[in-house]
């Protein structure tokens, strides 16, 4: 059974890409455009892990991490952040919202593939 | 979306983000301190680097990073928009366009002096204009100086405890130990010495410790990798174990361990968040208030809501703004709390309909007749306090069907009726109303009696002219009930009248109809501003729209044989019987396109059914009832409006009114051939 | 028109010399309505089309968890629907629907100030000549060279709710 994972990027390019190098790991992938969808779809299918960026429009990563971690129904998923190299401040930010790890950008997708195994265990 | 190229996909998400960004500075230039835009700006440029970089743009991301930069700044507040920056900016955009085409052009020039500008217009810090190349940066491996440490394995004591909600923030420590042991030979022994007695036990909380003693070739930094997402805010000791040495974990040695405390972190909500996740009305638990409680909850409330009012008089006299605006939130949150008391205080009327049996029974033995009680609709949810005033009424109304609606057997045998009577207690919500209906198979409402009644105690002239729902409502009047009416089980002083009054004050209507020697049924309307009805929630087109779940009898998908088959006749094929059919997209004229596969709910009214198509059938919807305003009074369609969880309003369907539409159309059908 | 229908009504101005008023754009020309019956100004909101409804109040909006319609004055005069731009604002307004106190919304183009005006500048409606049915006007208001319409919303409402754009769909 492939895990399911949530990708929430409003970048097309880059949902496409992650979307590439996921599912040709074996993962199914559903995407999102920012945090509104990525809370609708989210509270719609049941996933294995959510991949998200932080800075989005409507609802940016951090108050959809916050969101999803106040649904029981949702707890206990793991929820990997994109974040740049500068930033440490939105690391600690994204944690204390309730993120279980981050891949620094730009990142390389099979890098993306190393850390979904890592948190998923398979 | 497979098949193209991620480079050309980058591409038109640039020219797009360059749109955004260009049409964002220009705005900007006409309110510097719009905060939104600065932060729509900011975005695009982040995202357009971020992007960049992922694809090879490398030029693009590098110089895009100081635009980023600035622009990070004036957001954070540390440097103010000035049109100077803005103007170094769109040209910066410019030259960005130009990265993007010919990524491998000599720009670096050009490169220079715009980011120069740019500098200048953020008040000239930041000297460098070297093109910072990003590196990609890959969390598992930072090869700390030493490439060496190989072949030798050495030995390690770690010992590490995770935070309390680590396992809740998708951190799963077995993988944790699943990586430690690809590392090398692990002897695992846990700690469970924190966990709370079972009553106390919270699944989702982490109150285990483990240490660990590892083998290993790998150096130290792949053991800490291992923890790279939790290291901040764990407790964790990697100590290695030189030979002879105590597996002593103090923080003394000479080879640095790791002993990090745990933060302590109790995250803020300060963000905002957004629309879609704020209003959940469905809990999975049921806490058991007493009644009492409520009742002096809700008195609180009213005093409150007084208490409110009085305060807004007061405010919009004075000419304290501030005032003025407290007073509102004030007045706003105490219509919520309201709103939410009266939901607190629905009661399903089945509560009500409970009593009946008794009372019917009861009532069947006293007058040597038998009658069977049926009920509909007892989930139906109205105000507590509205059923507590209903009981009486619908005492006396069931009283009178027993009494004088039903005939005894012999009469209703002789009548060629069965000999069992039948009374029917219903409720449905339909427009913000609730409906109680008692409704018998009896004799029906003998018109002369009433007349000559009506006439002999001086309620209408001898003569005059009435409708027959005139007449029959004169039964309500007070003065009707003479002495003669009065029997053992009627008479308790509640006479018609008082029901009357009692649903007067309830600013409902009684309604009368009745079929001599068929029988009568008596309709109560009480209208509430909030009812709530189990619905279906479903698509047609971009709306949505709620079914009430006990209007639906099964759902279906349309196949696209019976799809194409149907059209032109007005039935769907149901197993063996014909349905008739709406399409609710053609009636509601979407003017979208309709979903590949359709979908049929099929609804009915007890007698007659109908199937409506739909585009997606979306799940079940605890709906409260929002009536619409008169305005919209004439959509006979609709019934009322709610409001979804995302604050998008759905509007409820009709289901009377679908199954009537449904048949005419089937009568247009027929009558056309 | 008779004379008495184009006097200026009595129940705007009363005793007291000025009104005030919230003024907004609809179709190029000025507008205004009691500020009194203001309840809030919104920007625009998503909104859910009522099938079947009459064009005039073809939609309704969520307002702090009332479902109200979403009037469009443009199509209560015949004209063609608003189209929303980045200044289009709701008007949110509470007014007497058949007796009932009625809360609703209307599309403006634009939102301008609230200001008073002077009963000694205002003028029936000219019985012709006008874009507007006099009918549907309480009076014009001269302010700074131009002209302010105060609508009668009365009207507009109990006609565009009683017998607006036949809906072949309603049937």
């Amino acid at each position: 059974m492939s895990a399911n994972i949530l990708t929430v990027d409003d970048s097309a390019s880059i949902r496409m890409t992650t979307k590439i190098a996921l599912t040709n790991a074996g993962y199914k992938v559903t995407e999102a455009v920012d945090g509104v969808d990525g809370l609708n779809k989210a509270k719609s299918a049941s996933f294995d892990l959510i991949v998200t960026d932080l800075n989005m429009p409507n609802m940016n990563g951090l108050a959809m991490i916050e969101a999803l971690r106040q649904s029981p129904a949702h707890t206990g998923i793991p929820i990997i952040f994109l974040t740049t190299e500068s930033d440490a401040d939105m690391k600690s930010r994204a944690k204390a919202a309730g993120a279980t790890g981050w891949i620094t950008k730009p990142f390389d997708p099979e890098q993306l593939v190393k850390i979904a195994r890592k948190v998923l265990g398979k | 979306m497979n098949t193209m190229d991620p480079i050309q996909v980058f591409r038109t998400e640039a020219a797009e983000l360059f749109e955004q960004i260009e049409s964002g500075l220009l705005d900007l230039l006409h309110d510097l301190s719009d905060q939104d835009q600065i932060d729509a700006v900011f975005r695009g440029l982040h995202t357009l680097k971020g992007s960049g970089a992922m694809f090879g743009f490398e030029a693009l991301a590098a110089f895009t990073h100081h635009c980023e930069s600035a622009f990070d700044r004036v957001r954070k507040g540390e440097v103010q928009a000035t049109s100077e920056l803005i103007a170094a900016v769109l040209e910066a955009q410019d030259h960005m366009k130009a990265l993007v085409e010919k990524p491998n052009g000599d720009h670096d020039d050009m490169s220079q002096k715009l980011l120069a500008k740019l500098h200048a217009a953020v008040g000239g810090k930041n000297g460098h204009a070297a093109t910072a190349r990003p590196a990609v940066v890959v969390p598992a491996s930072t090869p700390s100086a030493a490439a060496a440490a190989k072949a030798a394995s050495t030995n390690w004591v770690i010992k590490f405890r995770l935070p309390d909600n680590a396992m809740a923030n998708g951190t799963n420590p077995l993988g944790l130990l699943d990586e430690l042991r690809e590392l090398g030979e692990c002897t695992i022994t846990v700690d469970a010495s924190t966990i709370p007695g079972l009553a106390e036990i919270d699944p989702t909380t982490l109150y285990l410790g483990w240490t660990i003693t590892l083998e290993t070739e790998q150096p130290r930094s792949a053991i800490e990798d291992v923890f790279i997402f939790v290291m901040d805010d764990m407790q964790l000791e990697i100590t290695e174990i030189k030979a002879a040495a105590a597996t002593e974990p103090a923080p003394k040695q000479a080879e640095p361990d790791l002993v990090v405390e745990p933060v302590a972190e109790k995250k803020q909500a300060a963000t905002n968040t957004g629309p879609a996740d704020a209003k959940s009305n469905k809990s999975a638990e049921n806490v058991r208030v007493p009644a009492e409680r409520l009742d002096e909850l809700m008195d609180r409330v009213g005093e409150l809501v007084i208490a409110q009012s009085r305060l807004s008089q007061l405010a919009n006299i004075s000419a304290n703004i501030q005032l003025r605006s407290v007073s509102e939130d004030v007045e706003r949150l105490s219509g919520e709390l309201r709103d939410t008391m009266m939901v607190l205080r629905m009661v399903p009327v089945g509560s009500l309909f409970g009593r009946f049996r008794r009372l019917v029974h009861d009532l069947a033995r006293e007058t040597g007749k038998t009658i069977e009680l049926e009920t509909e609709g007892e989930t139906t949810e109205v105000d507590k306090t509205v059923i507590e005033r209903l009981a009486d009424p619908l005492v006396h109304l069931a009283r009178n069907s027993c009494d004088h609606g039903l005939e005894p057997p012999e009469e209703r045998r002789a009548a060629g009726k069965s000999p069992q009577g039948r009374i029917l207690l219903s409720a449905r919500q339909q427009a913000g109303e609730v409906i109680i209906t008692i409704k018998d198979d009896g004799r029906g409402i003998n018109r002369d009696r009433v007349r000559a009644k009506a006439e002999a105690s001086g309620l209408i002239q001898p003569n005059a002219a009435l409708s027959d729902q005139e007449l029959l409502q004169l039964i309500f009047q007070p003065g009707f009930s003479t002495a003669q009416e009065v029997t053992n089980l009627s008479g308790r002083g509640v006479g018609m009248d008082v029901v009357k009054r009692t649903i007067d004050t309830l600013r409902g209507t009684i309604n009368v109809v009745s079929h001599p020697g068929e029988g009568s049924e008596v309709s109560l309307s009480i209208p509430l501003t909030l009812a709530i009805i189990d619905g279906l929630l479903v698509r047609v087109g971009n709306g949505r729209y709620v079914i009430p779940l006990s209007a639906v009898e099964e759902c279906l998908e349309l196949s696209v044989e019976d799809d194409m088959r149907s059209r032109g006749r007005s039935f769907i094929s149901l197993r063996d019987s014909l349905v008739p059919y709406l399409r609710l997209r053609e009636l509601f004229r979407t003017g979208s396109k309709p979903d590949p596969f359709q979908k049929v709910v099929v609804i009915s009214t007890g007698s007659e059914r109908v199937g409506l198509v739909v585009d997606q059938i979306i799940g079940d919807h605890q709906t409260v009832i929002k009536a619409m305003s008169k305005l919209h009074h004439d959509v006979a369609t609709f019934s009322g409006a709610t409001i979804l969880g995302d604050g998008d309003v759905a509007l409820i369907l009709d289901v009377g009114h679908l199954v009537l539409e449904g048949q005419k159309q089937e009568a247009h059908l027929r009558a056309a051939g | 028109m008779s004379e008495a229908a184009r006097k200026i009504p009595d129940h705007l101005w009363g005793v007291s010399e000025e009104l005030e008023v919230l003024t907004f754009d609809i179709a190029g020309e000025m507008f205004a309505l009691e500020a009194v019956m203001v309840q809030e100004i919104l920007d625009l909101l998503p909104e859910t089309t009522v099938p079947g409804a009459k064009p005039f109040v073809g939609s309704v909006i969520n307002f702090r968890g009332k479902v109200i319609p979403l009037a469009d004055i443009r199509l209560a005069f015949g004209m063609e629907a608003t189209k929303p731009t980045i200044d289009s604002r709701i008007i949110v307004i509470e007014l007497d629907v058949d007796g009932e106190p009625t809360l609703t919304g209307i599309r403006t183009d634009k939102v301008h100030e609230v200001t008073s005006l002077m009963k000694t500048a205002s003028e029936p409606p000219p019985s012709i000549g006008m874009r507007w049915r006099s009918d549907f006007i309480d009076c014009l208001v001269r302010r700074g060279g131009e002209f302010i319409i105060l609508p009668n919303l009365q009207t507009i409402f109990s006609v565009g709710h009683e017998r607006h754009a036949a809906d072949p769909s309603k049937n």
